[in-house]
């Protein structure tokens, strides 16, 4: 827990909140309170109502039963604005940037510094090195947004909202895409945010960061408020029963199987940097992996894991040098196109971005990498493709209303249960999954170990990138580490710690 | 701080309710006149209905065209007169024509793009038995009541001449021809040709096809000066062409060496330009508004008339312009 | 959405959404425009059959242009060469017919491929070089309409055909010109409106029934991640533009042998138009979404409105400034769910 200074001063109440969308409550008596100078954490599963009740408090949802009370005054805001100008700044977990403009423009988007008419960029592009200065940042301010890992952008968006005054800070999920060394700034900058009494709401999945932040824990479930307790209090097993209602004793259900034959061998990949740098992004790596084995690839932030995968599955092209065996026969990586039909899945880090079309619907989007199963001679064949999107839906407990409902209308997990089905309609021999369970809440989490466990066990082999160590050492059966492209460390999953992985990924060669 | 304000299904509605409010309006005070407050509100309602199908009012003379008829329509209360401008589409003016027709109109009058693709349109409209009067450009065949136009040759041979007078029979000329593929063009072309044929002296240097545009005119005459020292008189086949020609002069301090003839003489374009000294002869290309009129009064009232009727022309020069320009003979 | 949201959506039945889909929107605007026509009729000539029919004449050749145009729209690109394409096959269309008297089987087939050409060549640099659709297409929008000025050399292709004297030879016009120009189930509808209703089931075809429309609307809405998920994007594409510039060539042929002749300035700003068509039936310009049925409604909407205000003789200024007006209301109606 980061340095207690609560003085007891209630900076915001909420009490009797009742919201619902056409007819269907969301949201009924919720109630939330916090302390000038706490972290307070707002848990609950996805679906639970935490998102909406940040967005009535934002502002966002103005047609809402309750009340709000600001330092005892009742408040009632009319609008985003309102919200802001009475001192509420929200981090979001959709990133709301542009990545064609540049850092300092992105900070100050909206709130633009001006000189009468003219932008006053001088002082603009100060202010925010100076801001980026203090999370110890250091980078060029005037680069486009968009040329920088998505860690970066995420910190960026955390400076934003830290760029105005502000009493009350609200950080949804600010850490999904930071690496732990960004982790710990931004728990430096929420310690001096704590020390100059301005209260935070910090809504996380992750576990060890709740307990390693929390002052206080408040948890909801399916709309309602289930309870509030000093997170001293509040043990884990509990914290989860009261979010799940059921007790999840095995947070990472592995099964190990036998491992089979090799079904991935890799010898010397070695890949040049997609973004141009002059290192290569993966350096003569080697590994192999077997049926019904998930091997994990720790790494931080540069270390070149992701690349790796995507480097296998073709994304770049076949730009790699080395070779690799799939099923004991030659297999070169070209295009995404030839790895699907050699059976090589990639779940990429970002489903958003990358791996749903957004606009289409469920069954379009679990049908479309494997497509021509589908359509003989061209033609498609939507009854075939209802069937498999059904039969998906039931293997994987995916929660939505209609199969013909957009896939952006869905939570986290459900959307990154569609982007799995997706790819297990092209019968994968290998899998590569990386950060399958970012964004993604504690009930579903689980069911996809469930899924990697049933998978293992029918033969697949699965690479498996995560930065969540727990995870990453609970479901693995071997764990190789990379740092900035090479292999720095190997190990079985008994003699792993996060100690040791720690090490090798920040460069220590253990081999 | 305008996300504000446009936010919300509400006022996207209102706005387009707005518009089309708006829009609705204007149609109502505009075009479609079912109001009987119009130049007939004398009690008289119109008797007959005129359709006069103009192919582009982008062009001066064709707005005059219409000018004239309108001024001479309002003299006669018993008919009213609707405009379909085609905007330069022959499928355009086609389509005008069909609603013309299925609007029962008692008198066509119409100005067509292109001839080919017009004839069989006015052929249905003649068969129906609506009188059609074709105005300055032909169509093919014989199937209309009559053809009201000057005569291209006659105009192109009276300017030849005048040429060959006004240049003491040698002469380097430059012609910037109209769009060749029109047969005005091709007239006072060859008319002008036949106006010239007798004078050896003079020697057509530069010719080029301006397309009856001031713009274009204006580039072919600037290519002509850069090529050629000496020029001594410029004929373009409309006024507009030979003002373009003459501002290229004027760019490179030329103008005052060179004579400058064109056709059309519009009251105020052509005659003006006569007026100002920017030209120093302009040929009328009468625009048989008026003509068409008075015919479609005869027609309309049972009176046969000519199949063919040739519109007279004038010449207007510096010294009698004031007095109404001087009319060419055969 | 939330997810709060989205579960509250388990409750409402889904026939409440068919007023805010995007096939109601656009029909609303059409209804408006139909209704603005039986409000000013012209006295009585929007009641007639063959004011109906005439408008569907005159929009049909804009239509030929939307089906392409469609289905490149939905794959997140544009097409800003149709209307020269299309003069360009007009003039070859006159040229083959008329001067050289080749067979009309064999001259149709050449357009076709002449317009599959250019529109796959556009494709192709934009699929293989990255370059911008906008930029592709409105360099071939140039170089079609320069090669259309340079085979004509600058005329008008018609029947009046030039000889080596510099007199005029006036030919037939060749019967595919009178067919297609004719009328059809006595007199009720034109074959150039048959052709775009043709062009029309074979865009749905492409669009809803063959895995290759479901690869533009991927590409569309995510082209990465259609890319990532084994969709050929490059073919894709290029064929998308080739079917465009297909299109462009049969409707180059309909307005060669409507205007009787080969133009090679046929065709000015209809590109205009059919984008116009395409945005107003509600497919969006940054792909992924809409349907040619959207389209059809997108077509008959200006095309009514052209007609309404041809008939009451509404001048040019004004007309100009009530398209405008309509097509913002109608594209503000549209607007509801992003």
């Amino acid at each position: 827990m980061i340095g207690q200074q609560a003085n007891n001063s209630q900076l915001l109440k909420m009490t009797g909140i009742c919201k619902s969308f056409s007819g269907v409550r969301v949201l009924t008596d919720a109630q939330f309170e916090l302390r000038a100078g706490e972290v307070h954490v707002l848990a609950g599963e996805n679906g639970a109502g935490k998102s909406t009740l940040i967005k009535i408090l934002a502002g966002v949802h103005t047609d809402y039963e309750g009340q709000i009370f600001l330092n005892s005054q009742p408040v009632r805001f009319a609008s985003i604005h309102d919200a802001a100008d009475a001192g509420i700044s929200v981090i979001h977990q959709e990133l709301s940037l542009v990545p064609s403009m540049t850092i300092a423009e992105n900070i100050f988007l909206g709130r633009e510094k001006c000189r009468g008419l003219w932008l006053n960029k001088k002082e603009m592009i100060a202010e925010s090195r100076k801001l980026l200065a203090e999370t110890g940042l250091d980078i060029d301010v005037t680069q486009n947004l968009g040329s920088y890992p998505l860690s970066i952008q995420q910190m960026v968006e955390i400076c934003k909202a830290l760029a105005f005054d502000c009493r009350i800070i609200v950080m949804d999920e600010p850490t999904s895409a930071l690496t732990d060394v960004e982790v710990e700034k931004l728990f430096t900058i929420v310690g001096k945010l704590k020390k100059s009494g301005c209260g935070i709401i910090y809504i996380s999945h992750k576990m060890e960061e709740i307990y390693r932040i929390a002052d206080r824990i408040t948890v909801l479930r399916d709309g309602q408020f289930v309870g509030t307790a000093a997170a001293e209090e509040l043990d884990r097993g509990k914290m989860v029963k009261w979010m799940v209602g059921r007790e999840l004793n095995q947070q990472f259900p592995r099964h190990k199987s036998a491992p089979g034959q090799a079904r991935l061998k890799v010898t010397s990949f070695t890949l040049p940097d997609p973004a141009g740098k002059p290192m290569p992004a993966v350096n003569n790596v080697s590994f192999d992996v077997r049926s019904g084995e998930i091997l994990g690839i720790a790494g931080l932030q540069g270390s070149g894991n992701s690349e790796l995968l995507n480097g296998i599955f073709g994304t770049y092209g076949s730009s790699a040098h080395g070779s690799c065996e799939l099923d004991s026969r030659p297999y070169k990586p070209t295009t995404p196109a030839n790895a699907i039909s050699r059976g090589i899945s990639l779940l990429t880090n970002d489903r958003k971005a990358n791996g749903l079309v957004l606009g289409m619907n469920i069954v379009h989007n679990v049908t479309l990498a494997a497509l021509k199963k589908f359509s003989p001679l061209g033609w498609l064949k939507p009854n075939s493709e209802n069937k498999a999107a059904a039969e998906q839906k039931e293997a994987l407990n995916l929660k939505a209303a209609s199969l013909k409902m957009p896939v952006d209308s869905l939570s986290g997990g459900n959307q990154q249960k569609v982007v799995m089905a997706k790819w297990i309609e092209t019968s994968p021999k290998v899998f590569l999954l990386d950060e399958p369970t970012r964004g993604v809440d504690v009930g579903a989490k689980h069911e996809i170990y469930e899924l990697m466990n049933k998978w293992t066990s029918a033969g697949l082999a699965i690479i498996l990138i995560t930065s969540e160590m727990p995870e990453l050492l609970a479901m693995s059966d071997r764990i190789i580490v990379m740092h900035r492209g090479s292999i720095t460390a190997e190990f079985d999953s008994e003699q792993a710690t996060q100690e040791k992985i720690l090490h090798a990924a920040m460069g220590a060669q253990t081999n | 701080m305008t996300t504000r304000i446009l936010k919300g299904r509400n006022m996207r509605r209102t706005i387009s309710l707005l518009i089309i409010a708006l829009l609705v309006g204007f149609i109502a005070l505009t075009g479609c006149s079912k109001k009987p407050a119009d130049k007939e509100d004398k009690g008289t309602k119109a008797k007959w209905t005129i359709g006069m199908s103009q192919c582009n009012l982008g062009e001066p003379y064709r707005v005059q065209m219409n000018a004239d008829i309108k001024s001479a329509a309002d003299k006669h209360p018993e008919i009213k007169v609707v405009y379909k401008d085609a905007q330069n589409d022959t499928l355009k003016q086609r389509s005008q024509m069909e609603e013309f027709i299925s609007a029962g109109v008692d008198l066509i009058i119409i100005s067509p793009k292109e001839a080919a693709p017009l004839t069989p349109v006015v052929a249905q409209a003649y068969e129906k038995g609506i009188p059609v009067i074709v105005l300055d450009r032909r169509v093919l065949g014989d199937k209309y009541t009559c053809f009201i136009g000057a005569d291209n040759k006659k105009i192109g041979k009276a300017a030849g001449k005048w040429i060959v007078e006004k240049l003491g029979g040698k002469g380097k000329v430059v012609e910037l021809k109209g769009l060749m593929t029109t047969p005005p063009a091709q007239e006072r072309h060859s008319g002008f040709l036949d106006g010239i044929k007798d004078a050896n002296g003079i020697e057509i240097i530069f010719e080029a096809d301006m397309k009856w545009l001031e713009p274009d005119a204006r580039k072919e005459m600037e290519s002509a000066l850069a090529r050629f020292d000496k020029i001594d008189l410029v004929y373009a086949h409309n006024d507009p062409g030979t003002h373009g020609a003459f501002l290229a002069a004027q760019a490179a301090g030329r103008e005052k060496n060179i004579i400058f003839v064109g056709i059309d003489a519009l009251p105020q374009e052509g005659q003006a330009y006569v007026k100002q000294g920017i030209m120093q002869a302009s040929f009328e290309y009468p625009t048989g508004g008026k003509k068409a009129i008075e015919l479609g009064l005869d027609i309309l009232n049972g009176k046969k008339v000519e199949k063919e009727v040739t519109l007279s022309s004038r010449v207007f020069t510096k010294d009698n312009i004031d007095s109404g320009g001087q009319l060419l003979k055969d | 959405m939330t997810k709060e949201e989205s579960s509250a959506k388990l409750t409402k039945p889904s026939s409440e959404h068919w007023f805010t889909s995007p096939t109601a929107r656009a029909l609303g605007a059409l209804t408006i425009v139909f209704c603005l026509g039986l409000l000013f009729n012209a006295d009585g000539a929007f009641y007639k059959w063959g004011t109906h029919r005439d408008m569907l004449r005159a929009v049909s050749v804009y239509g030929i242009l939307s089906c392409g145009m469609t289905l490149v729209i939905i794959s997140g690109g544009i097409d800003l060469s149709v209307a020269s394409i299309l003069a360009l096959t007009a003039v070859f269309f006159s040229l083959f017919t008329i001067h050289k008297g080749i067979s009309t089987p064999i001259a149709i087939l050449a357009c076709l491929v002449i317009g599959a050409l250019c529109g796959m060549f556009s494709g192709a640099v934009i699929a293989r070089f990255r370059i911008q659709p906008f930029i592709a297409t409105l360099a071939m929008m140039v170089f079609a309409r320069g090669m259309a000025k340079w085979v004509s050399g600058g005329q008008k292709i018609s029947t009046a055909v030039q000889q080596s004297d510099g007199t005029y030879k006036y030919v037939n016009v060749p019967q595919i010109f009178n067919f297609i120009n004719s009328k059809v189930l006595g007199d009720n509808i034109t074959v150039v409106t048959l052709i775009f209703a043709v062009c029309l089931i074979i865009s749905w075809i492409l669009l809803v029934k063959l895995r290759y429309g479901r690869y533009l609307y991927a590409i569309g809405g995510n082209e990465e991640a259609a890319r990532l998920s084994g969709v050929p994007v490059g073919w894709t594409k290029i064929l998308a533009y080739g079917m465009s510039g297909l299109f462009c060539a049969v409707a180059g042929i309909c307005q060669a042998a409507q205007e009787l002749q080969g133009d090679p300035e046929a065709g000015m700003s209809y590109e205009l138009s059919a984008i116009a068509m395409v945005v107003i039936g509600g497919t969006s310009l940054q792909g992924g979404r809409g349907g040619i049925w959207l389209t059809l409604i997108g077509v008959l909407t200006i095309g009514y409105l052209e007609k309404i205000l041809s008939i009451n003789a509404v001048g040019e200024d004004k007309r100009l400034m009530l398209t405008a007006a309509i097509i913002i209301a109608a594209v503000l109606l549209q607007k509801g769910k992003k």
